[in-house]
């Protein structure tokens, strides 16, 4: 069996808040633990900035921070999962692996569409569809576009002013 | 699939020798362009390397190429052989050239993956009219080629120059059928064998641009006659064999069989010659034209000619050591592999793991544990350390490159331009040998190209001109390079006519570049020259093919800037003006000052450092702009904060507990204030990975012994 045929629909979980999300196998090219972080200054919250991959330097983004969740302190069961995305080396930081699940593409349903909560919202711009595991759900994330900055600032003015027009 | 692979791997092969054999060709012609002829050696390296070319391309099938190269190999041959004196040398030099840019056309065309497509037939016609001129011009040439018809194989086989404690050896190979390219395996082992041999002759002979030879070894067997103080134990482990020897046999034999050539080896064997008949042909051809054709000496005996001959033909013997181990181009092609420079990349990041998992291991804290005994291990760390110190200098040194080509293409422009402008310019290089890092050399070639052919073009007056003015008829480029303080200076000087100060000052105000309420007086020189670096400027009034459209000293400036380079200019009216360029030695590592804000380091380059100071609060002051300047001998400079600056937390705010690092760029000075000083390191510069968007004044990042990372502060940045 090749690679691609054995890699399908093959997903790595995380938990981030209380739901779990899935990144396609393909996407990932290692979990690392924890390490140490170099900031760099001024660059968006969400980049925490760079860590030492043997040898090679690649910046690390908080995907709580990136969720809008609230950030929590890094402990030992923190992970780096590091992907890669159109050549771009990125560590995602998680609070915690899950693990490696299989969803085939008849258990994937569109995501829902975005009314529930801002804090649903936010995230749902980088989801593209729900997968079904037994029970459990999880949200597929578009690594994608989760990395890009374009669209976060267009999106993110939106949220800004959908949560002003809420706060008000 | 495997076959496609086969002819790739041809292919670059071809194009990298043919390019290398290209590159030597330029420096031959280029170093005699002056001369009044080619010497007897440049002459048999030209005719040598058109040899190769031809035989190389006709295997790879690019006829065009073949085409041209074999004629300029047929001039280069009457030249050999007849000597005449009367041949226009710069024609000459032109028409090599011509068929050297024609060849590297269609090899750089190849390497773009597209067809060598190229049509010769006008060189082709201009190199046989040449030919054909020198010809006949020349009356006696029939005599000379009597006379060279022996002297021809000389290349091939020279002397045995007998000192008594030499042997001599028969060396029969016999390669196993179904070996491939048998005649590169056969070149391999003289090769081999030439690192010990006095004297090597072998048969077939052209083993190497002739590619039918290696049905012949597999069918015949490959003889080599060797003469060496070696003894025969030691050439068996030279000659071992293996996969593609079957059978290897070596017979001492006699100086008298030695000489008496291939002959005494077995009945099937055919006189040594054989394999140069493309070349006894070309004499043949050669002798038909020339007007002494019908002497009946020189036709059918060069084929005849018994090996024994050319002993007796050998001239000084002290030349011969030399051409025994023919085709110098050859060795010092194998002196060189072409490595990725990915895979040089890699080898470094290695490297620099290495280091740094090294202080990992002698920095451990259960070695800290009182009481131990660490005296071996301390040993052995040291030896360790000294190893790794080593590595990481040959990896250094194997990126620096000497900028001898860089430079040679210059001469190749001075002579080509000052050709076409009708001038008359001696170019000098001095420091070619300066080792640069390879990315510096591929940024410093077109700026360099440029300074070079404006100083031709306007540097350097015209014939007339010069005798007006009292000079020297001949103008003079003067490339210079050297190092000093972990940069490259490149000098392009001229002892042309110089800048003209007013002129420029003129334009730049027509242009609205200079305040028009200043007067001329109040720039100085060096700022006046600055000027032409600005786009769209130039004091050319007319256009050449060369210059002065007003594009170009901007982009040498601008990318000199890129690899952190910079150009000075200097002028004297009437006596000629000097470009100066300072550039880094390498991008890649830098000595830098690491520092500390907060929890973060950072680097700074230790050349831009002037020095520390540590300071009190009561020798700054502020503006009420609220920017904070420090007295320092009386003379006041801006401070910069950098925890303030980057919103850093944690840093050291009170002004007595922290350092100042006075850093100078271009004359400006900034001062920056860091919590501490952590000293002095080489470091690997690597770049921030482009999804952080680029902060100001810092220009990259890099790992320290602990493994952690450091900023690169970007001193020019950071005064902007």
């Amino acid at each position: 069996m090749s690679e691609f045929e054995t890699q399908r629909d093959k997903y790595v979980t995380f938990k981030s808040g209380n739901e779990y999300f899935a990144l396609k196998i393909q996407y990932v090219n290692e979990i690392i633990v924890f390490q140490e972080i170099t900031e760099v200054p001024e660059s968006e919250d969400y980049i925490k900035g760079l860590i030492n991959l043997r040898g090679k330097i690649i910046p690390v983004i908080d995907v709580r921070v990136r969720f809008k969740q609230e950030p929590i302190e890094y402990t030992d069961r923190t992970c780096i999962i590091v992907i890669n995305v159109k050549d771009t080396v990125v560590g995602l930081i998680v609070e915690k692996i899950a693990e490696v699940v299989e969803i085939t593409e008849e258990n994937i349903l569109p995501p829902p569409s975005a009314t529930i909560g801002h804090e649903e919202k936010s995230q749902n711009k980088y989801v593209y569809g729900i997968g079904k595991v037994g029970e459990s759900v999880k949200l597929l994330l578009d690594p994608d576009r989760l990395l890009k900055d374009e669209d976060l600032t267009v999106l993110d003015q939106i949220s800004e002013e959908t949560d002003m027009e809420e706060g008000e | 699939m495997a076959e496609e692979f086969n002819t790739q791997g041809m292919l670059d092969m071809y194009l990298f020798e043919n390019g290398q054999l290209l590159e030597r060709l330029q420096e031959i012609v280029l170093e005699q362009k002056d001369e009044d002829c080619f010497d007897e050696d440049s002459i048999n390296e030209i005719f040598r390397t058109m040899h190769t070319i031809k035989g190389s391309s006709g295997v790879m099938m690019f006829d065009e190429v073949t085409k041209i190269s074999h004629k300029l190999e047929d001039v280069f041959f009457y030249l050999r052989e007849s000597k005449p004196d009367n041949v226009p040398h710069l024609e000459l030099v032109e028409h090599v050239l011509q068929v050297a840019d024609f060849i590297t056309g269609e090899l750089e065309k190849l390497q773009d993956g597209e067809s060598a497509d190229g049509d010769a037939t006008e060189i082709v016609a201009a190199i046989d009219a040449f030919l054909t001129a020198i010809k006949n011009g020349e009356g006696e040439q029939g005599k000379e080629i009597k006379e060279n018809v022996h002297e021809e194989p000389q290349q091939f086989y020279i002397a045995p120059m007998a000192t008594s404690a030499s042997h001599f050896y028969k060396i029969y190979l016999t390669f196993h059928p179904d070996v491939q390219l048998a005649n590169v395996h056969a070149y391999k082992t003289v090769y081999a064998l030439k690192e010990i041999a006095e004297d090597l002759l072998h048969y077939p002979e052209d083993i190497i641009s002739d590619e039918s030879t290696a049905e012949e070894i597999l069918e015949n067997g490959f003889k080599i006659l060797l003469q060496s103080q070696s003894t025969e134990e030691q050439l068996r482990e030279i000659v071992q064999e293996g996969y593609e020897l079957k059978k290897v046999d070596i017979y001492e034999c006699s100086a008298k069989e030695f000489q008496q050539g291939f002959d005494s080896f077995g009945t099937e064997i055919r006189i040594d010659l054989e394999s140069s008949v493309e070349e006894i042909e070309a004499k043949a051809e050669q002798a038909e034209q020339a007007e002494s054709a019908k002497t009946p000496v020189k036709q059918p005996e060069p084929k005849k000619i018994a090996p024994g001959d050319f002993v007796i033909e050998s001239k000084e013997p002290g030349k011969g050591k030399k051409l025994a181990k023919d085709k110098p181009k050859k060795q010092e092609k194998a002196q060189f592999i072409s490595v990725d420079v990915h895979k040089m990349d890699m080898l470094m990041d290695l490297i620099g793991e290495l280091v740094i998992s090294e202080s990992v291991v002698l920095q451990n804290p259960d070695l800290k544990v009182p009481g131990l005994k660490l005296d071996n291990f301390n040993k052995a760390a040291g030896q360790m350390t000294k190893i790794s110190t080593d590595l990481q200098n040959v990896i250094m040194s194997m990126r620096m490159m000497p900028l001898t080509n860089t430079f040679q293409k210059m001469n190749r422009i001075v002579f080509d331009v000052s050709r076409k402008l009708g001038k008359e310019i001696e170019f000098e290089m001095i420091g070619e040998h300066t080792e640069v890092d390879k990315n510096i050399i591929e940024h410093i070639s077109d700026p360099l190209m440029h300074l070079v052919r404006n100083a031709v073009d306007h540097g350097i007056e015209s014939v007339e001109e010069r005798q007006a003015s009292g000079k020297t008829e001949k103008g003079k480029i003067t490339l210079k390079a050297k190092t000093e303080s972990g940069k490259v200076w490149i000098s392009v000087q001229d002892n042309g006519k110089g800048l003209n100060r007013d002129k420029i000052l003129a334009k730049a105000r027509k242009q609205g570049i200079i305040d028009p309420y200043k007067p001329d007086s109040a720039y100085a020189d060096k700022e006046v020259y600055q000027f032409i670096t600005l786009p769209g400027f130039s004091t050319n009034e007319k256009v050449t093919e060369y210059s002065g459209r007003g594009v170009g000293m901007d982009v040498v400036v601008s990318n000199l800037a890129s690899i952190g380079g910079t150009l000075e200019i200097e002028s004297t009216p009437g006596q000629g003006s000097t470009m100066n360029l300072k550039i880094p030695l390498t991008l890649s590592i830098i000595d830098g000052i690491v520092m500390e804000v907060g929890k973060s380091s950072f680097v700074i380059e230790t050349g831009s450092v002037k020095e520390f100071v540590g300071v009190r609060e009561d020798m700054l002051y502020h503006e009420p702009s609220g920017e904070e300047f420090v007295m320092l001998r009386g003379e006041g400079y801006p401070v910069l904060r950098i925890g303030e600056w980057y919103n850093l937390k944690d840093y050291q705010a009170n002004t007595n507990e922290g350092m100042l690092v006075l850093v100078e760029v271009e004359e400006k000075m900034i001062c920056l204030f860091v919590d501490r000083l952590v000293g002095k390191q080489e470091i690997v510069v690597k770049p921030i990975p482009d999804y952080i968007k680029k902060v100001k004044g810092l220009s990259g990042c890099t790992q320290l012994g602990d493994g952690s990372i450091a900023l690169i502060l970007d001193a020019p940045g950071l005064i902007e």
